[in-house]
């Protein structure tokens, strides 16, 4: 090496092997990827064994659901030692939507997915989903036949069932036992008094209200994404006979006078002292939780926080307030995100899966979601469930969102008019206020083009 | 005329090393205890306590029972100091594959960044080729793109090229830094050619001079610049975020926000997980402080 | 350009030198000079352009086009995405708040960093314990800085925050990150915690190169040490401090980890910056078209505020010359 001396003394050493092999091994990588060589994909989990036919399947399960869903992955996993099943549980609402979506988009999707039905006319079926081979659901001993007829349909688009549901979930209303029968709202066997009408329903908060000094209803009023008030909302006047968009979910349909109607008995909630005025989601969760209220309206869901403790509740049907007995509610489904090459063995587990959860949802049904697969919700196991099987009579009256392509759970429009309610639950906003944004904000979304198209945009079975 | 750049370069090296000794760089002397110095010290203890309490109560979340977390009013350490929030955290999570995944692209992206970089930076400094100027004034103009405008078309490359969910996907974007090649340049700039050229006398080539000699004596500034870029691609959030979907391939920031556990809201654990992710920079800053001071204060100006 | 001359936080720097090896050797030597040059820029140039250069221009069409995030659907649709961005008030909105997020959290960064570095620089002596704790935060990752302030500091009741307003008597029960008075706020609070230990180092790297002798002047001539603050080491400070701005201001206009963590954006959007809008439009929306365009109206800002600080720092050094 014709190192000059001199420089020995300002730098001292030369570059270690090493260093220079470091540098050399850094350029074959760079050249490597000048090939158009793609690059080594993220290290597949080690967990699948020889021989075994990777699952993997992503979901948005936490809380409750996260425990009941862990369990029947557990026994999932027990029954099928040839499938290594991988789950992942990520951050439930848009992000989730969000990974999933560019997931699809990038090619490397999870074999299978939960999806909310709702979301499915936005979810591009056909480009980030694939249809499911009804003939492999059968052989699985899963037919067409043994779901309610509109929720099922609601997966289907153009002739295609792109979406196998698991449940409906529907707002419901939650009560605290001891508080009720101290106001006198209990009847025989323990159970709330069928509340019907506004009036009657305002009444019984009152009557609650005098026992307890506090407001006597909470719901999520606020938060960052909030989403309570939209679901609220929904509830209330989908019970006037009023309906947000066309069937087809492609213009709007907001009728003013009914949509005030319910707007203007959220604002009288707050207003007169009835309902708790600021509360996050987790914070309504503890003013419930603490018995600090006799209601709380909610989907079922949370129903897993209050069987943890000791507080003395039960569930119900929201009451008809306004003349019909509609609620606000979304299904939980399976769906198969788009892989470039899916089929074989793989695809095959998908749909093994898929039909082994169905059947096992009774599990499912603990945390309060009431079961889509017919033959669970007559099977004994679910009706002896209490209170989950109290409301399941609900599934005959839910609403879900138009077949938009900005609705469904989690979905633009409800973070959107989620805000915009939240303001008339804070006193931020008037109803009428609230109702000319809501007006505007969906008229926005209506005139966004579907980024997928509209081709595919072709409306599923009516609301359920 | 002054030092050139690298010989001043140890003068700023010097001087940032005495301080860390704690030695006075204004006056040589010890200073005495006046009421103002009094009263700065306490400022300083206070704000010293402001900074470290909010890193203190997560590490006090983390060791108490799951259900004395959300307790008030406020206690520093519950009924009993537990660990079964890290057991938990580090046997049911995927910590363990974050943190590799977070080591290997930030090793990857800090080697292939230095080396692209100062590869180029010596061909802009010392070479001469049809097109340098131009070129040149093309990297510099990229010091005013932030990368973060790019998300979007970028993720759709990665989509045509299939890196969605590889390491290349989330390394190769962060590794051509105009920034970087700009603080090389400057540096080669101000070696002296006369080491280079008696090399070539004694027959040596052009490539063996950059590794041989070049290389060995921008150690300093090499080395800030890999600490620079290491701290930015370990805490870098946005582009990991965007381009792994797959919670197998996340970093270790991306995966703690994406990821959830599936037992619903556990204070214990989640505070647990922060002080696990949090830790391994901070046992590197303790071990090399020295260094990363200088690395940040040195690449920082023109590192952002 | 925010590239900044390393050495400016050393105001008695020279003319830079730059040596070049005037009268040339032999000829042999000097063909080397211009040997394999473009071999050594080819890697870097190749990466460059690829992800650097390459977006920047095909954004620019995609942002003429009505794209989707699954490549599809995309027609030509001039610049219906830049009408459509520039009457839609949500980017507006987005715009406001990263500009408010700006001023809000460059003052404090900036002013608190020019304190600590102040009281570490005089306090002379465990310099260890400044740097460790006023620094460390900084290295500390979003998500980790997101997740503790969401999760433990700043939830109402049981919150950090909330209890330490109670302990000094305060009424708790704020909406730190729900209300939307104080949630943009709570964001700036947290980010200073983070951040300001960069800006601390820069001030500090900046006050141990303000050479000695001037105090040891100013002592003699009996300056108090407010004064000596005053007329030596505030004066001695103003490159730093433009450097420092100009870089916090930078780094606040790209913000997003910390808002996207904590907040998600809200409440009610109210905090929601620009780069989360090109986020929800292009990634969570699909519509990654329109998302390039609002990213090309996000880039004029940013390069607005670069190529102004360019002007202006060439218009100082000009008026130095003279």
């Amino acid at each position: 090496m014709g190192r000059p001396s001199s420089l020995s003394r300002r730098a001292p050493g030369a570059p270690s092997r090493r260093n220079v092999l470091a540098g050399v091994g850094g350029l074959a990588a760079a050249g490597a990827l000048a090939g158009g060589v793609a690059g080594c994909a993220a290290p597949q989990a080690l967990s699948v064994g020889e021989g075994k036919t990777r699952l993997r399947y992503w979901h948005l399960f936490g809380g409750g659901d996260g425990i009941n869903m862990q369990g029947m992955l557990d026994a999932f996993r027990a029954e099928h030692p040839q499938i290594g099943l991988e789950a992942a549980t990520l951050q439930w609402g848009a992000p989730y939507y969000t990974k999933l979506g560019l997931a699809g988009a990038g090619g490397r999707a999870p074999e299978v997915a939960a999806l909310h039905l709702a979301r499915l006319a936005g979810f591009a079926p056909g480009r980030l989903l694939d249809p499911f081979d009804l003939g492999l659901l059968r052989e699985f001993g899963v037919r067409p036949e043994e779901f309610p007829e509109g929720i099922w349909k609601r997966g289907a688009i153009e002739g295609k069932q792109y979406a196998v549901p698991l449940d409906t979930h529907p707002m419901v209303l939650f009560y605290n036992t001891e508080v009720c029968r101290k106001a006198g709202l209990l009847g025989d066997g323990g159970k709330l008094r069928p509340l019907e009408g506004a009036r009657a329903f305002a009444d019984a908060l009152r009557a609650v209200k005098k026992v307890t000094g506090q407001p006597a209803l909470v719901t999520e009023t606020l938060g960052p994404g909030v989403i309570g008030p939209w679901r609220l909302f929904s509830t209330l006047y989908s019970q006037t006979g009023g309906r947000v968009l066309s069937e087809d979910g492609k213009t709007l349909a907001l009728d003013d006078a009914k949509a005030l109607v319910a707007l203007e008995y959220m604002s009288m909630l707050v207003a007169d002292g009835l309902a708790v005025k600021r509360v996050d989601y987790p914070g309504a969760v503890g003013v419930f939780n603490n018995g600090k209220t006799g209601f709380y309206l909610n989907g079922e869901w949370e129903i897993s926080s209050f069987l943890a403790t000791e507080m003395p509740f039960s569930m119900t049907r929201v009451p008809n307030l306004f003349g019909r007995a509609t609620t606000q509610a979304d299904c939980h489904a399976f769906v198969l995100p788009h892989q470039e090459d899916r089929g074989g063995e793989s695809n095959r587990a998908a749909h093994a899966f898929v039909a082994w959860m169905l059947k096992h949802s009774v599990e499912w049904a603990k945390g309060g979601h009431v079961p889509a697969y017919l033959p669970t919700l007559k099977d004994p196991a679910y009706l002896a469930l209490t209170p989950q099987s109290e409301y399941r009579t609900v599934v005959d009256d839910v609403v879900l969102d138009e077949p938009a392509w900005f609705a469904g759970s989690a979905s633009p429009m409800w973070i959107e008019l989620g805000a915009v309610f939240s303001g008339v639950l804070t006193g931020s906003r008037t109803p009428q206020n609230a109702l000319a944004e809501a007006k505007k904000r969906l008229r926005t979304l209506l005139d966004t083009r579907n980024p997928f198209g509209d081709s595919r945009n072709a409306a599923g079975g009516a609301s359920a | 005329m002054s030092a050139p750049v690298w010989e001043k370069d140890k003068q700023v090296r010097a001087k940032v090393r005495g301080t860390v000794k704690g030695e006075a760089a204004a006056t040589g002397r010890r200073p005495r205890w006046t009421p103002g110095r009094v009263v700065m010290l306490v400022v300083a203890l206070a704000l010293v306590v402001v900074w470290v309490l909010p890193i203190a109560w997560a590490v006090a979340t983390s060791l108490k029972p799951e259900g004395e977390t959300t307790k008030t009013p406020l206690e520093w350490i519950g009924s009993t100091i537990t660990f079964d929030a890290y057991q938990q955290v580090w046997e049911s999570g995927d910590l363990g594959q974050w943190m590799f995944n977070s080591a290997y692209i930030s090793v990857m992206t800090t080697l292939l960044t230095v080396v692209l970089c100062a590869m180029a930076a010596y061909g802009f400094a010392r070479t001469d080729f049809r097109g340098r100027k131009v070129l040149y004034g093309l990297v510099l103009a990229g010091i005013m793109v932030p990368p973060q405008v790019l998300i979007a078309p970028l993720f759709a490359e990665m989509v045509t090229l299939g890196l969605v969910d590889t390491y290349w996907g989330v390394i190769l974007p962060q590794v051509a830094v105009p920034a970087m090649v700009f603080i090389l340049v400057k540096f080669f700039e101000g070696v002296p050619r006369e080491l280079e050229e008696a090399a070539f006398v004694d027959g040596a080539g052009r490539w063996r001079v950059f590794w041989t000699i070049v290389m060995p004596l921008s150690r300093p500034i090499l080395a800030a610049v890999a600490i620079f870029t290491f701290i930015s691609t370990w805490n870098n959030f946005l582009w990991p975020f965007l381009v792994t979907t797959d919670p197998n391939g996340m970093t270790l920031p991306v995966g703690l926000v994406n990821v959830q556990s599936s037992y619903g809201v556990r204070y214990a654990q989640m505070m647990a997980s922060v002080v696990i992710a949090g830790l391994p920079l901070l046992v590197v800053f303790a071990a090399f402080q020295r260094q990363i001071v200088r690395g940040v204060a040195h690449t920082g100006l023109a590192g952002q | 350009m925010t590239v900044v001359d390393t050495h400016a936080a050393q105001p008695a720097a020279g003319p830079r030198p730059a040596p070049p090896a005037a009268g040339a050797p032999a000829v042999r030597v000097k063909r080397h000079w211009s040997e394999h040059g473009i071999v050594f820029v080819a890697p870097f140039l190749l990466v460059y352009a690829m992800f650097l250069v390459w977006p920047l221009v095909s954004g620019l069409g995609m942002s003429v086009r009505s794209e989707n995030i699954a490549g599809t659907d995309a027609e030509f649709v001039g610049f219906d995405n830049y009408a459509e961005a520039i009457g839609d008030p949500d980017v507006w909105a987005s715009l406001w708040n990263t500009v408010w997020f700006t001023v809000l959290s460059t003052v404090p960064l900036v002013l608190v960093g020019l304190v600590l570095a102040l009281l570490a620089h005089h306090l002379r002596f465990v310099q260890w314990l400044w740097r460790l704790s006023w620094f460390a935060p900084f290295l500390l990752p979003s998500g980790v800085v997101g997740l503790l302030f969401l999760w433990v500091i700043f939830p109402s009741d049981f919150g950090f925050a909330d209890q330490a307003l109670a302990a000094v008597g305060l009424e708790p029960g704020i909406g730190w990150l729900t209300d939307e008075r104080y949630a943009m706020l709570s964001v700036v609070l947290t980010t200073v915690w983070w951040t300001v230990g960069f800006n601390f180092l820069l001030y500090l790297a900046a006050l141990q190169a303000i050479p000695a002798h001037l105090y040891e002047a100013a002592e003699l001539d009996g300056a108090g040490s407010w004064q000596r603050l005053r007329h030596i080491t505030l004066p001695m400070l103003a490159r730093t401090t433009g450097v420092v701005v100009v870089l916090q201001v930078l780094a606040s206009l790209k913000v997003f980890d910390q808002i996207y963590i904590m907040t998600g954006g809200g409440p009610d959007e109210s905090t929601r910056p620009v780069l989360q809008y090109v986020y929800d439009a292009g990634f969570t929306g699909y519509r990654i078209g329109y998302a390039s365009a609002v990213s090309y109206i996000f880039f004029a800002l940013i390069l607005t505020v670069s190529l102004a600080q360019l002007w202006l720092s060439r218009r100082n050094r000009e008026e130095n010359a003279r």
